[in-house]
């Protein structure tokens, strides 16, 4: 048996328009590659403390979100890692916590936390309205997401 | 008039931005709470079988799906005129109570001790659950983490998720709980009691036994003169899942109570036009502004103003752990000292666990006697539960083969939107002062007075952070020009 060291996790909200991304790419994928292609693929719509619990035992993670930058046309692809997000010192959700923080505590706890972290954020066009669609520009970037990870995975 | 704006407070469950307006002497004029509310919830489920309602409704927070998912099968219950039988409803409360463990668990650790453990004008890089680390050692995160998770895997053998469940159905529960199941969660909420009574403890340690902190508690800073609701039993005490919803004024003399179907005839909704949000407030009373007193209807809902409006709580640690809370904080109620919201979600905590085990020890709570099927023809139907975050209300309107012709949700920080906004004002009137620099401390000081509401801005969306969590700006309202901005 295969030991699946690498795990994709599609993050967002399936009911707000194109927050819904990553969970739209995390399932396309789980129909479109092979079971034993070594990746390990789920979605999640929640963060924090169970996010940590999402990347134990895990030596690669892929998250693939919706983000809202300033100034970045909806639709764009922007390659990210986690300490990109250490934009603050303070915690980030005011529930739990931030990602660097849950990798910061899953150390702390010596928890088998990832090595490497690689972030697909696609800008989001709308994500405060109810919907199970994408908008056109995120569905065309999801779309790029899968190509690219189809082909990664397979080669 | 200089702006102050702290924006956006969150990114990871919505996103939110505090404005603090200064005149031109530098003084706090205003300040105001704004989040971007969600659009086109009540289209998105028009024409939906309502049974399809809670399973959905998980997904509108990654905060709180438990809530949603029950005020919303409660609400199918009374669309579908069918009484669950005695197995769900104790069923649904045990998931409940598991949930309200790891979700005051997660705010208690992750949020308000940090600010007590490791002082409100710490460095904010270690003011945070790194820092309790770094501080407590590892073995007592290693607990919360542990005990956080024991609650979820409760919630998990109840409902067959941990969250986002598909579960309720009217009348009743799609799948019940086996004998050895049943001794597995008492063993489970046995261990989250204990952590339960140790959380009390250190809140008793670091917090009651400092005395700047409790003086911090004790100040007007941190202070609001509103009404209060909360959900009771039939002897008036906490109660999470089923219940009168009970208002008490600010002598804590009892104004009103309702039932779930009633809930229009004494809460309205204001619509501000700077505001997406709406305010809630009490009918009898009525709109005032954003001002307390007892000629403002404001209301609060939260763990302080549950504790506020009930006359105690129904099993005994919670019950010692409540008189201890009045006693200590001035021997009446209710108790207007916001800070001690934290204190109070810990007695909740305690009673959380409690009931969990109690449900647990009930060898009906295994019966498979979990569902009564619906016979009427559906019609319309309010479920109202306590949030952790304060009353939640779902209300569906349906056609005669059941399919949604109109939805309306008030979520546990709606309620608290004016008070949420008078208590940053309050606090920011007290913490900035004209012709000082504002710096990190006074902002995590005005911080705290949302904070301790842990509010859930729009109970939603989980991307990913976009730009600086924190920033103030100073702006010259006559040009629009930023003069100045701090970021963090």
């Amino acid at each position: 048996m295969t030991t699946k060291k690498t795990r994709l996790i599609g993050l967002g909200n399936s009911i707000l328009t194109d927050d819904g991304v990553g969970v739209v790419v995390a399932r396309r994928l789980q129909q479109a590659l092979p079971m034993d292609c070594g990746l390990d693929i789920v979605e999640s719509e929640v963060g924090g403390f169970d996010l940590m619990e999402m990347l134990v035992g895990f030596t690669h993670v892929i998250l693939v979100d919706a983000v809202q930058f300033d100034g970045v046309a909806p639709g764009t692809i922007v390659r990210i890692k986690p300490e990109d997000l250490h934009t603050s010192l303070r915690l980030r959700s005011v529930h739990e916590i931030d990602l660097p923080t849950v990798l910061g505590l899953g150390k702390e706890l010596g928890y088998a936390m990832p090595e490497s972290i690689e972030i697909y954020a696609i800008q989001a066009q709308d994500m405060i309205t109810f919907g199970e669609r994408l908008n056109p520009c995120v569905a065309a970037a999801a779309e790029q997401v899968i190509r690219e990870i189809t082909a990664q995975a397979v080669s | 008039m200089r702006t102050i704006s702290i924006d956006p407070i969150t990114r990871l469950e919505g996103h939110g931005k505090i404005e603090i307006f200064l005149d031109d002497a530098g003084a706090v004029k205003n300040a105001y709470f704004q989040v971007p509310e969600l659009r086109g919830f009540e289209k998105f489920v028009e024409g939906m079988p309502v049974e399809e309602v809670p399973r959905v409704v998980t997904r509108i927070c990654g905060v709180c799906p438990a809530a949603h998912h029950l005020a919303a099968g409660k609400a199918v219950d009374a669309v579908y005129h069918v009484d669950p039988p005695p197995t769900a409803k104790k069923l649904r409360e045990l998931y409940y109570s598991a949930h309200y463990v790891h979700s005051h668990i997660a705010h208690f650790y992750a949020l308000a001790a940090p600010d007590f453990v490791m002082g409100p004008d710490s460095d904010p890089a270690t003011r945070n659950i790194l820092g309790l680390v770094q501080k407590l050692g590892v073995g007592p995160v290693a607990e919360v983490i542990k005990h956080r998770a024991l609650a979820q895997e409760i919630q998990r053998m109840v409902s067959g998720r941990a969250t986002h469940s598909v579960w309720t159905l009217p009348g009743g529960v799609s799948k019940g709980i086996t004998e050895d199941e049943r001794k597995d969660i008492i063993v489970k909420a046995k261990a989250c009691l204990e952590f339960a009574k140790g959380s009390l403890k250190l809140f008793d340690d670091v917090v009651l036994a400092n005395k700047a902190y409790v003086d911090l508690i004790l100040s007007d800073t941190y202070e609001l003169d509103t009404y209060y609701i909360g959900t009771v039993d039939e002897k008036n005490h906490v109660n999470f899942y089923h219940g009168d919803h009970r208002v008490v004024d600010q002598n804590g003399k009892e104004l009103l109570r309702y039932k779930d179907a009633e809930y229009l005839q004494h809460i309205a909704e204001r619509v501000e036009k700077y505001s997406y949000l709406k305010f809630p407030y009490l009918k009898a009373i009525g709109w005032k502004g954003l001002t307390d007193g007892k000629d403002s209807g404001l209301y609060q809902a939260s763990p302080l103003s549950r504790l506020n409006a009930a006359d105690g709580m129904a099993t005994p640690l919670a019950q010692a752990a409540y008189e201890r809370f009045y006693a200590t904080l001035g021997g009446k109620k209710p108790v207007k000292k916001l800070l001690a919201t934290h204190w109070a979600r810990l007695v909740e905590l305690v009673y959380a666990a409690e009931r969990l085990l109690e449900l647990a020890n009930d060898p009906e709570v295994a019966s498979p006697n979990f569902r009564t099927l619906p016979t009427a023809t559906p019609t319309e139907g309010v479920g109202i539960v306590e949030a952790p975050r304060g009353i939640l209300t779902h209300h569906f309107k349906t056609d005669e083969k059941g399919l949604v012709t109109q939805a309306n949700l008030i979520v546990g920080t709606t309620n608290n939107h004016g008070p949420i906004s008078m208590a940053i004002k309050k606090a920011a009137q007290k913490v900035i002062k004209p012709g000082q620099e504002v710096g990190q401390g006074m902002l995590n000081m005005v911080e705290m007075a949302f904070r301790l509401f842990d509010p859930c801005f729009s109970c939603a969306t989980h991307s990913l952070p976009g730009s600086m969590p924190l920033t103030v700006d100073i702006i010259d309202e006559r040009t629009g020009t930023v003069l100045e901005r701090v970021s963090r």
